[in-house]
């Protein structure tokens, strides 16, 4: 196995999850995707990442004791593995190199 | 505050358990409140995680969709392996679905109705009617609308064969008679027209029809003006008001009914309805649609309870009824139960054989598919696979081929599903049995659990045999151990002995039939045709009648070519009658067979009479009653006596007085119903002292019988333009009716048997030609040696003659055991009749021979060079 690769997806999750440094918990995961990165998703998808990158070491995660406002009900959070930084990293690049010099016609350029 | 959809909430953490559906639910109930509410997104939430979980690739333990993956990729690339072992289970799995078809129609499958669920036949344990027409309303008005509601709807019906006429043509057909609520009661709506209203059950009331879908078409070419048409049922004409929907053909399926009248326009059922006193006739059953909330249980508990109280407010000199049963209306009714019982059981059993030849023969090609494999499971296996990774891989493939199979079998199955419905006899009294052979999803979950249940089965054997620890022979590429040809061995035995089960069987039921016609009806029926008319009022009163009769009569004994011409009501062994007698006034009357007749019947019909006279034509309405009896219940009366001259009483019913008649002939004993029954009483009456207006002419003819069916058609249609003529046919056909169940179970175990023995001489040719492949080398050292071909091709062949030897051995044991089930059916012939028995073995061991013949050919072939150079 090389160097692993982040899906388009896993990355904006990841990247989500480092943002949100100790404030990382599904709720705010979600709203940070949806408002920063202008796209909705749901929760299933959501936590079916996330498990994704935590079973590949890149996220960690813990629960919090239950708070009253949830229904008594406790959090996930989770923080990035140094692993996890080093995947997004070599994400970040693959994709830079890869752009270094295109030009789309009528586009915006990298 | 909103409140977080409970429903959703509850299937998240029913379906997403633990401490992750926790944290769902506690980030859905956070952002639930902080956008302040939207039911349908916290639906669509939840929902993503249920499908999240519930996706395949979550479900499956790890590996498992690899071991499919794999094991589509074995099969695509040996096609001819898996197509060989899908077609056999897609025979065997094809016969059982079309079994499990007929099982579901005639036991499972609810009417054609909106909600059938909640509709429900009332029957009484026990009897083939419910109650009385009085009861019923009783019953009904009590469980229906006020006070104890059980019911929202609860009607009466009766089916019964009758005849039905439009445009001149006659035929016998299955009518329900029904009371005017039975549509609304069932959901029903009519296609055309209507159904019948309250007022056509009132007293003098025109008489109405609804048209089955059937009859519409067959009769009316799907006309639309049919409504207003009239059509005429035994003595009474109807004007047709509606049809019935397509799909739905009688209360209780699979008999068709042709026609629906009300129940109190039935000239019959107006006659007992118009008798102050009479409690007991007509007899109905009753079908209704439960009320809102009421369980079919509950209903039950409550109809018996009004049925006793109706019982006690109402006592009969009569021994209190079986309980009365509620269950949802489905398939055949209490009356044709046991026979469409005894059918289904014995088909399942039947095919459940083939099947069972079908997985041994899969388990074989597998087995030897595992040989061949060896080699790459042994390494797998050392590289550190678990024997139960390589199970699982067996049980994979097994899995594929059986999904294959259940693909095929459901194919193959909608055709078998035609060729059942056309096996079907083509006579009057199942005539009305229309069998609705489509598939449906609850035969085709069966066909998958009878498929998977095999692949469990015959991957059994493979994963066992893989799962034994020593691999070192199999890394030196040795040729199969002896356990594993032992485990091959014992499936051809086991194939040889459960078709030669099924081919006994089917030899015993057609050596049955042979034995059938040896048995001496006491009558003859060579060269003679029947027809039946039906002479009625309002044209003809019993003294026109008998004028016509008597015309016919004359008419066809002066038609060149008939040597004698006669009436009855009865027709032997196709339509019997039965009739009540006594000794004297006041002794309980046993119950018997009668027959209405004229004089030159027994004469006619060459039944000897063994005491006395023929009647006369001076037996006549006003001159002193008189009966001939047979053997048998003169024996009965009066043993040892002469009958002739002895009085007898006539009548079943208690109420009517009893006709006294003087017995002045004695006829010899013949069958009636059917030809094994045991002898048993009869009593002839004379037409000219008795009237029914429903006679079956036979003409006695030199020629062939049905050479004259279309002169005679037009000798009675010369009389009467109008008369009513049914069926017509040679009495020999007639008479073989009541053959056709057996007739029937004959071809379906035989082409089953046959199917078994295709199956199994597949087996048994794959494990000779097969082992001809293992001993290649052996042969080869063998010829080099100086064997000859000779003794080569007997080794080969005597291998597997030695397998069907055993195998027969067991399968005799095995069919000695099974085929005194078949009893009834074998007319008197040993279920261990050694012709039978004989014949099927032999027919095996020729099957055997051929089997094995050409892989011990080829065999005989082998060069002993290239076969030595093979190392």
């Amino acid at each position: 196995m090389g160097e692993a690769y982040l899906g388009e997806f896993e990355q904006i999750v990841l990247l989500a999850v480092v943002r949100l440094g100790d404030k990382a918990y599904g709720v705010p995961v979600r709203r940070e995707i949806e408002q920063r990165g202008g796209r909705g998703t749901t929760v299933g998808a959501l936590y079916s990442t996330l498990d994704r990158l935590e079973a590949k070491g890149f996220v960690h995660s813990w629960f919090a004791d239950p708070t009253p406002q949830r229904g008594g009900r406790s959090k996930r959070y989770f923080r990035p593995t140094p692993a996890g930084l080093q995947a997004l990293a070599h994400s970040k690049s693959v994709l830079d190199r890869m752009w270094k010099g295109v030009r789309l016609k009528g586009g915006a350029d990298a | 505050m909103h409140n977080v959809p409970k429903v959703a909430e509850w299937i998240l953490r029913r379906l997403v358990p633990g401490r992750e559906g926790e944290i769902i639910a506690g980030d859905l109930r956070e952002e639930f409140d902080a956008r302040g509410g939207g039911r349908s997104w916290y639906w669509m939430q939840a929902l993503s995680c249920v499908a999240v979980r519930l996706s395949p690739n979550r479900l499956a333990p790890s590996g498992l969709g690899r071991d499919f993956h794999f094991a589509l990729r074995m099969l695509r690339r040996n096609p001819g392996y898996a197509l060989t072992a899908m077609l056999c289970l897609a025979l065997g799995i094809g016969v059982n679905t079309t079994v499990y078809t007929l099982v579901d129609e005639l036991f499972f499958k609810k009417l054609p109705v909106p909600d059938a669920g909640r509709v429900v036949a009332v029957d009484r344990a026990g009897e083939d009617m419910t109650c009385s027409y009085r009861d019923y309303q009783e019953i009904a008005r009590r469980t229906v609308g006020a006070g104890r509601k059980i019911f929202s709807g609860l009607a009466a019906f009766q089916d019964q064969p009758t005849s039905l006429d439009t445009d001149g043509v006659s035929r016998t057909v299955m009518a329900e008679a029904v009371t005017a609520n039975f549509a609304s009661a069932l959901g029903l709506q009519a296609q055309v027209g209507r159904w019948f209203v309250p007022e056509e059950e009132a007293r003098g009331a025109e008489p109405v029809a609804v048209l089955s879908d059937g009859a519409w078409a067959r009769r009316f070419g799907r006309r639309p003006d049919v409504i207003g048409q009239r059509v005429r049922i035994e003595t009474q004409w109807y004007r047709v008001v509606g049809v019935a929907p397509a799909g739905f053909i009688s209360a209780s399926p699979p008999h068709a009914s042709e026609v629906w009248v009300p129940l109190a326009s039935q000239p019959y059922a107006r006659e007992l309805l118009a008798m102050p006193g009479e409690r007991d006739r007509p007899k109905v059953r009753l079908i209704g649609r439960l009320a809102p909330g009421v369980q079919p249980r509950a209903a039950e508990s409550e109809v018996r309870a009004v049925d006793a109280q109706v019982w006690r407010e109402y006592p009969r000199d009569k021994p209190t009824p079986g309980r009365l049963l509620v269950a949802v209306a489905s398939g055949t009714g209490p009356a044709v139960r046991p026979v469409a019982f005894h059918i289904a059981a014995l088909l399942i059993i039947v095919t459940g054989i083939v099947l069972l030849i079908a997985c041994v023969n899969v388990a074989n090609l597998l087995l030897s598919r595992s040989a061949v494999r060896r080699r790459e499971m042994a390494v797998r296996q050392a590289l550190g696979a678990s024997r139960w990774r390589l199970a699982r891989q067996t049980l994979a493939e097994s899995l594929t081929l059986a999904a294959g199979g259940v693909v095929f079998g459901l194919m193959f199955a909608i055709w078998t599903n035609r060729l059942l419905v056309r096996s079907m006899p083509a006579i009057p009294h199942l005539g009305f049995v229309t069998l609705d052979m489509t598939l449906n999803w609850r035969v085709m979950v069966c066909a998958m659990v009878a498929a998977f249940a095999s692949a469990l089965l015959f991957s059994l054997s493979p994963a066992v045999e893989q799962s034994q620890p020593d691999l070192t022979p199999a890394l030196k590429s040795e040729a199969g151990g002896l356990r594993r040809m032992r485990q091959r061995d014992i499936y051809v035995v086991a194939q040889v002995a459960l078709s030669l089960v099924l081919l006994i069987a089917a030899t015993l039921l057609v050596r049955a039939l042979r034995h059938a016609g040896d048995i001496d009806p006491g009558f003859a029926m060579d060269h003679r045709l029947t027809a039946r008319i039906y002479v009625s009022e309002p044209e003809y009163t019993p003294e026109t009648g008998r004028l016509f009769f008597a015309r016919v009569l004359e008419q066809a004994r002066a038609t060149p070519g008939v040597l004698a011409a006669t009436l009855s009501y009865a027709i032997p062994l196709n339509f019997a009658d039965s009739g009540c007698t006594a000794t004297d006034l006041i002794a309980k009357p046993k119950r018997g067979g009668s027959d209405l007749i004229v004089p030159g019947y027994f004469d006619a019909m060459r039944i000897p009479l063994v005491a006395g006279r023929d009647f006369a034509p001076s037996d006549l309405a006003g001159s002193p009653k008189v009966a001939i009896v047979n053997q048998t219940l003169a024996a009965r009366y009066w043993p040892g006596e002469s009958a002739v001259g002895k009085s007898l009483w006539l009548g079943c019913d208690p109420k009517r007085p009893r006709a006294k008649a003087e017995v002045v002939g004695v006829a010899r004993d013949a069958k009636y119903g059917s030809l094994d029954e045991d002898p048993k009483p009869f009593v002839y009456s004379a037409l000219g002292q008795d009237w029914v207006g429903f006679m079956a002419v036979t003409v006695h003819t030199a020629g062939p019988p049905a050479a004259f069916a279309e002169p005679l058609r037009s000798l009675l249609r010369g009389l009467d333009a109008n008369l009513r003529i049914y069926e017509m046919a040679p009495l020999e056909e007639m008479t073989a009716q009541s053959l056709w169940q057996v007739r029937w179970e004959a071809s379906l175990l035989g082409s089953l048997g046959l199917l078994a023995i295709v199956l199994a001489a597949v087996g048994l040719y794959g494990v000779v030609a097969y082992t001809v492949a293992q001993r290649t080398r052996e042969i080869g050292v063998r010829m080099a040696m100086g064997a000859q071909t000779s003794d080569v091709l007997w080794m080969v062949l005597g291998r597997g003659l030695r397998l069907t030897a055993i195998g027969i051995a067991i399968g005799l044991a095995l069919s000695a055991l099974v085929t005194r089930f078949l009893g009834s059916f074998l007319y008197g012939l040993s279920p261990l009749d050694g012709v039978s028995f004989a014949a099927a073995a032999s027919f095996w061991i020729v099957t055997a021979m051929v089997a094995s013949y050409w892989p011990a050919k080829r065999a005989a072939r082998v060069d002993p060079v290239v076969a030595l150079r093979w190392e």
